[in-house]
């Protein structure tokens, strides 16, 4: 089995080549994605190998870039938009909750999105303000969307070619953070990731630790480097969230701390908290603790007080200690 | 000020404008600064409508506005401060570079989403006519920008309120990688017509015409209250940021001390009125740079902004939520 070492940009980058080869309804559009190859290089070289027609630099406008993907996937193409940032997505937000998530249902299931929406998300490239939003959750909100996102290269290509044969709205969400800080091998041949399907990245009998995207390595280097016998899920897919993994690790470890960057109100972690209380909480032997970016925006000086860190995870374990 | 004296603070407020552009974009490579987007090419414009603004006047400005804010008077220091994000930053650090905050000269505070500025700018403008206050807005944005919605509802509704805003479009002809060519198959200021208000085409890339151009027009929409979109063309000189490469783009590469350089025509005109000579000009740009250096070392040795602000401003008073977050983080 031959592979390839590569980073997330690459896997992305050869995954769409890839499938652009084998299934002509793929069509790129987004603004730079063409001649500069994106902001982050995602896209290099795609225009040049599939013209301009089909890797379709845009105007800047979010709103058509979506729109106009809505409506192709609509009628025979798969469009795979690129919102630059993911910060930068609000003014198309009534096309991806009012077209692109709700066609299906309210057309009885006579029509279908299959669109599967890239977006660079999360802080940690000093951004500031507009360019580190971890947004998830307003999509996770919303029926109809299914919300993916990889921490690793192989999962980056498993999970996109799986994206791009769904026949429902993806939205595909890059840890920016991530897009060049790992090297991994990347078999040549395709494989899927299943959407729902979360990965047990470590194993340990004392935490359940769950997290995904740009915190996953944080969580990893912290156990690795503190022993920690610990369970450490990558969920991959926000929704739909794979609740049995959970629930395994859960009832074997009796103490949950989930980790995410985005903003703790109503993030992803309540929910899975919540999903837990329900049914699981008699094996729990502590509270369930969130370990999170604050309810503030991101600044930019400021920013390592704001992620997520080693120092605010340990302490998130002594606290679950004092349960016994 | 007479006319002269007016023109040459124009200029003067042109090279100082280019030489801390010069310099934040040295410091970038240095490792000083995170990241910058250069303004150079864009100074005609910005200083030409400038000359024409009172200090009632509110701007709505975008992140390539630097010589505008230095012509009406904020200090390099404030820019500087911002670049750095250090603990004299009126923001407080919070902001990635090039998008101030000078509330003490009415600018506003800049975002990155391009163009979301606009509908508030007519907001404000019809705050200022329903409480009958002096002044009108002015409100700044990119060629790319003109494709959003925020613009075509912007320019509607200034239109349809008859507001007086002045709509500063900079066309420097890019949008990072995508040429205005392709942004639109209209010309930007023809645009205005269709929502009923003024457009007009000016040479952003002189002075002298643009101050001109920007003073019939302002002195009409401080007289009948109606909207205006200017669309000043010039260039892009530099890279659209310090995390960009051109030369995979661009071939129409304008540099500095061309005939296109804003500054260099700007000097060849006043030359021409006498308002100038070369002696002038070179004390204008050492006493720039001697200036800009100085400054620049000053407020780098400033500290970064303490830990505890970053949950500071989320609202007027803080909540037990962000008081726990901050205990928990700190
Ligand atoms: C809504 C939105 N989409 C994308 C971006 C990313 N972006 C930053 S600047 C820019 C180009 C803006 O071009 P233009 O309006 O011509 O202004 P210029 O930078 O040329 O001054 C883009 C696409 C953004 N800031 N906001
Ligand atoms: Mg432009």
């Amino acid at each position: 089995m031959s592979s390839k070492t590569m980073n997330i940009v690459q896997s992305i980058n050869s995954t769409l080549d890839y499938m652009m080869t084998r299934d002509t309804s793929i069509i790129l559009l987004g603004e730079d994605i063409g001649i500069d190859g994106g902001v982050f290089r995602v896209t290099e070289g795609l225009q040049k190998k599939y013209g301009k027609e089909r890797v379709i630099d845009m105007p800047l406008v979010e709103l058509g870039i979506v729109g106009m993907a809505i409506g192709m996937s609509l009628t025979g193409l798969r469009a795979v938009p690129e919102i630059q940032f993911q910060d930068f997505i609000y003014t198309a937000f009534d096309q991806i909750v009012n077209q692109a998530a709700k066609m299906r249902y309210r057309s009885g299931g006579e029509y279908n999105v299959p669109m599967v929406l890239r977006t660079p998300y999360g802080g940690g490239i000093r951004g500031g303000l507009y360019h580190s939003q971890s947004g998830e959750a307003y999509f996770a909100h919303t029926a109809g969307l299914t919300v993916v996102t990889p921490s690793n290269p192989y999962d980056a290509k498993g999970l996109l070619i799986k994206s791009l044969r769904l026949n429902d709205p993806v939205i595909f969400l890059e840890p920016k953070k991530l897009y060049r800080s790992q090297k991994q091998e990347v078999p040549e041949e395709e494989y899927e990731i299943p959407i729902g399907k979360a990965s047990l990245v470590h194993e340990g009998n004392d935490f359940t630790f769950i997290t995904y995207g740009s915190m996953v390595p944080t969580v990893m280097n912290t156990v690795s480097k503190n022993n920690l016998d610990a369970d450490v899920i990558d969920l991959r897919t926000l929704v739909p969230y794979d609740g049995e993994t959970i629930l395994n690790s859960v009832k074997k470890t009796g103490r949950v701390i989930i980790v995410h960057e985005a903003p703790r109100t109503l993030g992803m972690g309540s929910e899975i908290s919540a999903f837990i209380a329900e049914r699981a909480i008699d094996y729990l032997l502590g509270p369930i603790l969130r370990v999170t970016g604050p309810d503030t925006p991101f600044p930019y000086r400021l920013e390592e007080h704001y992620l997520p860190n080693e120092m605010r995870i340990l302490k998130a374990v002594h606290k679950m200690q004092q349960y016994r | 000020m007479d006319e002269k004296e007016k023109i040459i603070d124009g200029y003067r407020a042109m090279v100082l404008s280019r030489t801390l552009d010069k310099k934040i974009v040295m410091s970038q490579r240095q490792g000083r600064v995170g990241f910058y987007t250069p303004t150079m090419g864009q100074e005609a414009t910005q200083v030409g409508l400038s000359m024409n603004l009172e200090d009632q006047d509110l701007i709505f400005e975008y992140y390539r506005d630097v010589p505008l804010m230095l012509h009406r008077g904020v200090k390099p220091e404030t820019i500087i401060d911002q670049i750095i994000g250090n603990s004299d930053d009126k923001e407080k650090g919070r902001q990635m570079p090039s998008h101030y905050t000078a509330k003490d000269h009415n600018f506003m505070s800049v975002q990155s989403p391009v163009a979301t500025n606009l509908p508030p700018a007519v907001g404000a403008a019809y705050s200022i006519k329903y409480q009958k206050k002096d002044g009108i807005v002015i409100a700044t944005f990119g060629d790319g920008s003109t494709s959003t919605p925020d613009f075509h509802a912007a320019l509607n509704l200034a239109a349809v309120f008859d507001l007086p805003v002045v709509f500063l479009c900079e066309n420097n002809k890019w949008a990072i990688s995508y040429p205005v060519e392709k942004q639109t198959r209209s010309e930007i200021w023809k645009k205005a017509e269709g929502y009923g208000m003024r457009g007009v085409l000016v040479d952003g890339n002189d002075l002298l015409e643009m101050y001109k151009v920007a003073k019939e027009e302002i002195d009409k929409v401080r007289v009948d209250g109606k909207p205006v979109l200017i669309e000043a063309v010039s260039y892009r000189m530099g890279p659209h940021s310090t995390s960009d490469d051109p030369s995979k783009y661009r071939t129409d590469d304008v540099k500095e001390g061309s005939d296109k350089d804003p500054i260099v025509i700007a000097e060849r005109k006043l030359k021409m009125l006498n308002y100038i000579d070369d002696q002038a000009i070179e004390k204008i740009k050492v006493e720039a740079k001697e200036r800009i250096d100085r400054i620049f070392d000053e407020r780098e040795k400033i500290a970064a902004p303490k830990p505890e602000t970053m949950f500071e401003d989320i609202f007027e008073n803080s909540n037990w939520i962000i008081d726990e977050e901050r205990g928990e983080i700190l």
